[in-house]
């Protein structure tokens, strides 16, 4: 237990959360029974006293204390939440009436400008009715009604002229959206977000690196749930402003990269550059994934890898965005892992194979976390799919590697071959520039 | 009584007293009779003090006879010699009467010089002039006399320009004088002692002062010195007789006259220290006060004029406790705003106490600050550090450090951030080389300090003139509780401490001042061995990119903090990152130099007197010093470490991939003494390592290398030392298996653990490395545990064809090059001569300027005939290896055909054929002179 919750991030990452995103992650670690409930339900609690979801953690309340009270300052905040969502309702009132219709709405134009003029000449709506409809947004976030949240800050987006309130708008939407699991749109507004974060010119790199930072940890949410998700973290974390902020001040995040570099089949070129960054910032984050990998490539220690293997298998199950569980009848299983460990295997395999040229197979399957048997028919399907050059030699129970050397002709040829072409480009630049001195 | 004395006083001091009655309104009486007054003022509150000087008295008076009667002696001499018309002992005396006037001027009050030297000089002016009218005699003289004689001529004219009024005065009534001199020298002991020995450096009224227009400014200046070494008498005729009667505008008009002659020639700085100190006392209000102080510090920082010597150090001191002063002030008085960008109004200061808008007065206190630092630092770089006196100075860190930080507090209150950070800033200079032990000790030292009174006995001496002249001088008017803290604050450990300042500056910051506190910080955790997170800050702050535009002494910190973490990462155990820190400060042998330890002489170039004195300036002091020798054996035992094996890759292309070309350089020298010596420096002892490497024989390496000596300055001797032998297994086992991989079908593991010591699974994962890196041909063999070599000797056809392939790249190569060159990449870079002398390589860019330069100027065509001109030296070079420069310039030259110079001559005459002899001896000297300039250049 002690062990499992060394390797829970939940608390790392939650700083980087907002309060209602941190509530998924909560509800999965009361699923996985890593900590007493009761500690659980009181971290909700806490959780849900800065927001207005009042009702809610009223009966959280209850059952954490099997009561049947709710205490009294959660009635007086009920009431005062009540009064506060009619007072800001009725401020925004035109301007939501004005919304429902549909046949105003179409009266909008992409110009800006134009609306709002529109908006105050006819229909007496004008900057404050605007702002009431971002507090009413908001406010509705708070209580948890995310769908209308989502759809008053997309409206607000339209009308809105302030650029930051118009960033924070975004950030609610991409919120609402998470939480929603509308992973597409939500996909769609994390890039549109991305883009503003990367264009604008922050007033301090601090605030950009901090923005950055938010954005990825939303962005988990996405990743590991979208379709295209393996990727797009791939393509985001990697790039150089998104992994400098992750080296500078998030570094837990390298679990997920990690991760995701693995399972991801296609994105193999990536793996140099991840393991060196890996390689820096050993002494400041460890995990049992990124060791797996430092094992493997840097110290090339491959019973230390196996054993960090067994240690990914824990890690993987308990985290909030690794390990999502697809029940299959009365199967529930992590298909991420499995996926993970099928290709961390191909990577011990890959690596292992290119240094031995005779492999005993018990030995092997241990270090792939198999049976003997299960291992050989694993092998044997690599050799038939002509991914591995080797052939397995049952009488010793051994795997016999093809050696592949580069012959020495090839070498020759290979350092020969750039020769024609450089010197063609030579040749050509100098009759390019003797041409106009023949003409002259 | 009183007149009389002053007549005899001093030579202008009729004027004096004329000058000093107009000024401060009371009649010559009052004068007296005020005196009167102090005297039993004086009586009655000290009567203590006078006994003392009572006893002071006589000491200094047998010092004094003696000198007074060594001079007589020699007065004797002088008369003798001028009797006999011997210039030449003449000379030797005056030397000597000079001399013990400097010592005399010592003992007694020397404001002006004891009449027996006049008299000397008056007799001496007199038997010159009779000598020089004598043109008889003078002829008759012997050659060397006559030589004394001239000389002699010069040297008194010289010395006598500044005793001429004391010279004139004598000659005026010489009787009187000498038979005055003593009572009134008497008189003067009685009041005067006291100050004696502070007014050693009194100034001789200066001659050029006296000239008309000045001389109301000289009479003021010589009362007032006057005025201060007899101080009591002075004070109560100006300002004891009551102190009602001293005004606002009295104190003030003092002050400006004192500003006014200063930094004039030949006013005693001390003097003015000691006036404006007075003037505190009297000051009306606490501005007035301020505004002198602030006069007091500058005076004080003046006293030591010039730039590489360093203030006295009990001027130090007391400057350190005025700037406490001034912070008492401020901190009674928050209304007073202290401002060095508006000149304030003329009567600002004359605002008392009790007025409540902000008064402005005109200080920099940060500017103080610094300047107190630099002086500091200065005088540890002056001081012997083998001397007690230098630990002595290093007492006084707390010190500064309390000002630093009452400053820093107050100018934070103020909202002055950039100052404050500034102020921070030199705080952290004064910590971060500090380790934790150096800080407690420092710590400790100044808790001491505040519970012994904070001042130490050892002390006193110096310090006691100072301190009598407090107690004797009247209560000051604007007194001055201590309100700011006198002793420092330190946080337990230096982390802290620096961590609260750093961020702090961070914050606050411009951006040198940043950049100094991120380099002292990046030193600081390399101390604590906080490599990752020291690496990081250098990594972030991109610190190494803009570091060549920064001022020198914040580049020797970014070497020293290189140095440092270099240090750090090796005693982590992180070998290539410690010699990535340290080899460039290897690369140039000007490691003295970068880290400002020392001079090293070059061989190759004499420095300017310029470069030497700004080199002296930046000297780090010695207890700031990174120990040479040690990081001498850092750098070369990771390069060792790094290069040896690289050097056994026999890969066709390692020569070209040289590590550490200084290691490599200094390996050869070694190799090739005849006989090799037991090693004795550092140097040896990592060379003959080295060669025990290359054969494997990790025992030896290990050895020599841990009996070096200046592991015992390493906190944790041991575990470093383990880790280094461990490295050293480990490249004594890749040396081995890539020299000897060729001799072997296989090697079991269990064998080769045994031969390295190591066990399996570490000993597997090296050899696993080699493999996946194609340093090493082979593979494992699971079942056996064997190494597999698979090596192919190439055939000797293959072998030709691989250098064949290797020729053909390089001429790929130099043709490309070529046609840079012919485009205005440099012609220098043909690849014969390259490679010839790659070493001193270097002028390649200058050249290719030059070049650029003459192709402007021709067409296309001749370009191009210059260019094969170029091409046929490069030809002839290649067989020869490498030309020096010199040698291309006489081959020119002798030949005067076809060189490569000739070629470079055409293009610079665009079109003009090159062909007589006469032009070809032209154009030697041309050539040779492009060539010297451009030698100079590189």
């Amino acid at each position: 237990m002690a062990l499992l919750q060394n390797f829970d991030l939940t608390s790392r990452i939650a700083t980087h959360l907002d309060r209602h995103l941190v509530f998924p992650l909560l509800e999965f670690l009361q699923e996985r029974q890593q900590y007493p409930d009761d500690e659980i339900l009181k971290a909700k609690i806490e959780l849900l006293s800065e927001t207005n979801m009042v009702d809610y953690a009223g009966d959280i309340h209850k059952s954490l204390y099997h009561t049947e009270e709710v205490p009294k300052e959660m009635l007086e905040r009920r009431a005062e939440v009540v009064m506060r969502l009619r007072s800001l309702e009725d401020a925004a009132a035109p301007l939501i009436s004005f919304l429902q219709n549909a046949a105003l709405v179409q009266e909008l134009r992409a110009d800006k400008q134009y609306n709002l003029m529109m908006l105050n000449d006819r229909y007496q709506i004008g900057p404050d009715q605007i702002e009431a409809l971002y507090q009413y947004a908001k406010f509705q976030f708070e209580c948890g009604n995310y769908s209308g949240a989502a759809d008053y800050l997309y409206q607000y987006r339209t009308l809105c002229t302030n650029s930051d309130r118009s960033l924070s708008a975004l950030w609610g939407k991409l919120a609402a959206e998470i939480l929603m699991q509308n992973w597409d749109t939500a996909l769609e507004e994390l890039n549109r977000l991305k883009e503003i974060i990367d264009s604008k010119n922050f007033a301090s790199p601090l605030g950009q690196l901090q923005s950055r930072i938010w954005l990825m940890h939303w962005s988990l949410f996405i990743f590991f749930n979208h379709e295209n998700g393996r990727n797009g973290i791939i393509d985001l974390f990697f790039q150089d402003r998104y992994l400098n902020a992750i080296q500078t001040n998030a570094h837990h995040l390298l679990r997920y990269v990690a991760t995701a570099v693995i399972v991801n089949k296609r994105r193999r070129n990536m793996l140099k550059e991840l393991v060196k960054v890996i390689q820096q910032e050993q002494c400041s984050f460890k995990d049992p994934i990124t060791e797996f990998l430092e094992c493997l490539y840097i110290n090339y220690d491959f019973d230390g890898a196996q054993k960090k293997l067994r240690e990914c298998e824990i890690v993987i199950m308990n985290d909030p965005f690794l390990g999502k569980r697809v029940e299959d009848g009365a199967f529930s299983s992590v298909p991420l892992w499995e996926e993970f460990l099928e290709n961390a295997r191909l990577f011990i395999f890959e690596t292992y194979g290119r240094i031995h040229q005779r492999i005993h197979i018990g030995m092997l399957a241990e270090k792939l976390l198999m049976d003997e048997d299960e291992a050989k028919r694993w092998i044997m399907n690599l050799v038939r799919s002509s991914k591995l050059d080797a052939k397995i030699d049952l009488a010793s129970s051994s795997l016999i590697m093809t050696p592949n050397h580069l012959n020495v002709y090839e070498q020759i040829i290979e350092n020969a071959k750039n020769l024609s072409m450089r010197t063609s480009v030579l040749a050509k630049s100098v009759l390019e520039f003797s041409q106009p001195v023949g003409t002259r | 009584m009183a007149s009389r004395f002053w007549t005899q006083g001093g030579s202008d001091s009729e004027e004096e007293e004329s000058d000093y009655e107009g000024e401060s309104d009371s009649g010559l009486g009052a004068g007296e009779g005020s005196r009167a007054q102090t005297n039993r003022y004086l009586k009655g509150t000290n009567a203590s003090d006078s006994e003392d000087s009572d006893g002071q008295r006589r000491v200094v008076r047998s010092a004094r006879d003696k000198r007074l009667d060594e001079m007589a002696a020699t007065l004797d001499q002088i008369r003798n010699a001028i009797n006999i018309n011997d210039w030449v002992s003449l000379q030797e005396s005056f030397d000597k009467i000079n001399k013990q006037l400097e010592k005399v001027a010592r003992v007694i009050e020397g404001d002006r010089p004891p009449n027996l030297y006049i008299k000397a000089l008056v007799m001496l002016e007199d038997s010159l002039a009779e000598a020089l009218a004598n043109k008889e005699a003078k002829k008759k003289m012997s050659s060397s006399n006559a030589k004394a004689l001239n000389s002699m001529k010069q040297k008194l004219k010289k010395n006598n320009k500044q005793f001429e009024d004391y010279i004139t005065k004598y000659r005026e009534k010489p009787e009187s004088e000498e038979e005055d001199e003593e009572d009134k020298e008497e008189e003067e002991e009685e009041e005067g002692s006291e100050f004696e020995e502070d007014l050693t450096r009194i100034a001789k009224p200066d001659d050029e002062e006296e000239e008309e227009g000045e001389e109301e400014g000289e009479g003021t200046e010589g009362g007032w010195e006057k005025k201060t070494s007899k101080k009591d008498r002075l004070m109560d005729k100006q300002f004891m007789k009551d102190p009602s009667e001293i005004t606002w505008d009295i104190v003030d008009k003092k002050f400006k006259e004192i500003l006014a002659v200063r930094g004039r020639k030949g006013t005693g700085r001390i003097e003015q220290v000691e006036q404006l100190t007075f003037l505190t006392k009297v000051a009306k209000t606490p501005a007035q006060k301020l505004e002198i102080l602030f006069s007091v510090i500058s005076a004080q920082f003046d006293i030591n004029p010039s730039l590489s010597g360093h203030m006295p150090i009990n001027v130090w001191k007391k400057c350190v406790d005025n700037m406490l002063l001034v912070l008492d002030i401020l901190e009674q008085n928050p209304n007073i705003l202290v401002d060095d960008s508006v000149e304030p109004e003329e009567k600002e200061s004359q605002k008392g106490a009790d007025f409540k808008g902000t008064i402005r007065v005109w200080g920099n206190l940060v500017s103080f600050v610094e300047r107190l630092d630099t002086e500091f630092f200065k005088s540890l770089q002056c001081i012997d550090p083998h001397t007690n006196e230098y630990v002595k100075r290093h007492r006084d860190e707390p010190m500064f450090l309390v000002l630093a930080q009452n400053v820093q507090g107050y100018l934070e209150r103020l909202g002055d951030f950039k100052g404050a950070s500034r102020v921070a800033l030199r705080r952290v200079e004064l910590v971060y080389y500090k380790p934790q032990e150096v800080y407690d000790a420092m710590r400790k030292l100044a808790e001491q300090r505040a519970d012994a009174e904070e001042r130490d006995d050892g002390e006193a001496g110096d310090e006691g003139v100072v301190f009598e002249e407090e107690i004797r001088g009247p209560p000051p008017f604007v007194a001055v509780p201590e309100v700011v803290p006198r002793v420092p604050f330190f946080p337990e450990s230096s982390r802290d401490f620096m961590d609260s300042l750093i961020s702090f500056i961070y914050e606050h910051g411009d951006e040198r001042t940043k950049a100094r506190t991120m380099l002292c910080d990046i030193y600081h955790h390399s101390i604590f061995d906080q490599f990752a997170v020291a690496r990081d800050l250098l990594l972030m702050s991109h610190l190494q990119d803009g570091v060549q535009h920064m001022d020198r002494s914040t580049q020797i910190l970014f070497n020293r903090a290189m140095a440092q973490l270099g240090l750090c990462a090796f005693r982590a155990g992180l070998v290539p990152e410690s010699f990535g820190c340290l080899s460039e400060l290897y690369t140039g042998g000007r490691v003295k130099e970068l880290l400002a330890q020392g001079v090293s002489q070059s061989r190759y170039h004499e420095k300017t007197p310029e470069q030497e004195k700004l080199e002296r300036r930046n000297q780090m002091p010695f207890h700031m010093h990174i120990n040479l020798e040690l990081l001498e054996a850092v750098h070369l035992i990771s390069a060792m470490l790094l290069e040896v094996p690289n050097m056994a890759v026999n890969s066709p292309d390692s020569r070209r991939r040289v590590i550490s070309k200084t290691f490599r350089r200094l390996l050869e020298v070694n190799e090739r003494q005849t006989f090799t010596g037991p090693p004795e420096n550092v140097r040896d002892h990592v060379m003959a390592a080295a060669r025990a490497l290359t054969h494997g024989d990790f025992r030896r390496c290990a050895d020599l290398v841990s009996s070096l000596g200046t592991w015992k300055l390493l906190r944790d001797q041991e575990s470093v030392l383990a880790v280094v032998e461990a490295k050293i297994k480990d490249e004594a086992l890749r040396t081995f298996l890539l020299t000897y991989a060729g001799s072997y079908e296989s090697l079991s593991l269990d064998r080769l653990a045994a031969m390295f010591e190591l066990d399996g699974p570490h000993m597997h994962a090296v050899v696993s490395k080699m493999m996946v890196n194609e340093e090493l041909q082979a593979s494992w063999d699971q079942p056996t545990g064997c190494i597999v070599f698979h090596n192919v000797e190439p055939s000797r056809l293959q072998a030709l064809a691989f250098q064949l392939t290797d020729k053909l790249g390089i001429l790929a190569e130099s043709n490309e090059r070529a046609y840079e060159a012919k485009t205005g990449g440099g012609l220098d870079g043909l690849p014969p001569r390259r490679r010839g002398d790659a070493q001193d390589y270097g002028g390649g860019g200058g050249g290719g300027k030059w070049q650029d330069g003459s192709f402007a100027s021709t067409a296309g065509k001749s370009g191009r005939s210059g260019y094969s001109g170029g091409g046929r030296y490069g030809g002839g070079g290649g067989g020869g290896g490498g030309f020096s420069r010199d040698r291309q310039a006489s081959r020119v030259g002798g030949g005067g055909g076809g060189g490569y110079q000739g070629g470079r001559y055409q293009d610079a005459y665009g079109r003009s054929p090159y062909q007589t002899a006469t032009r070809g001896s032209q154009l030697e000297t041309s050539a040779r002179m492009v060539n010297l300039s451009r030698s100079a250049r590189a």
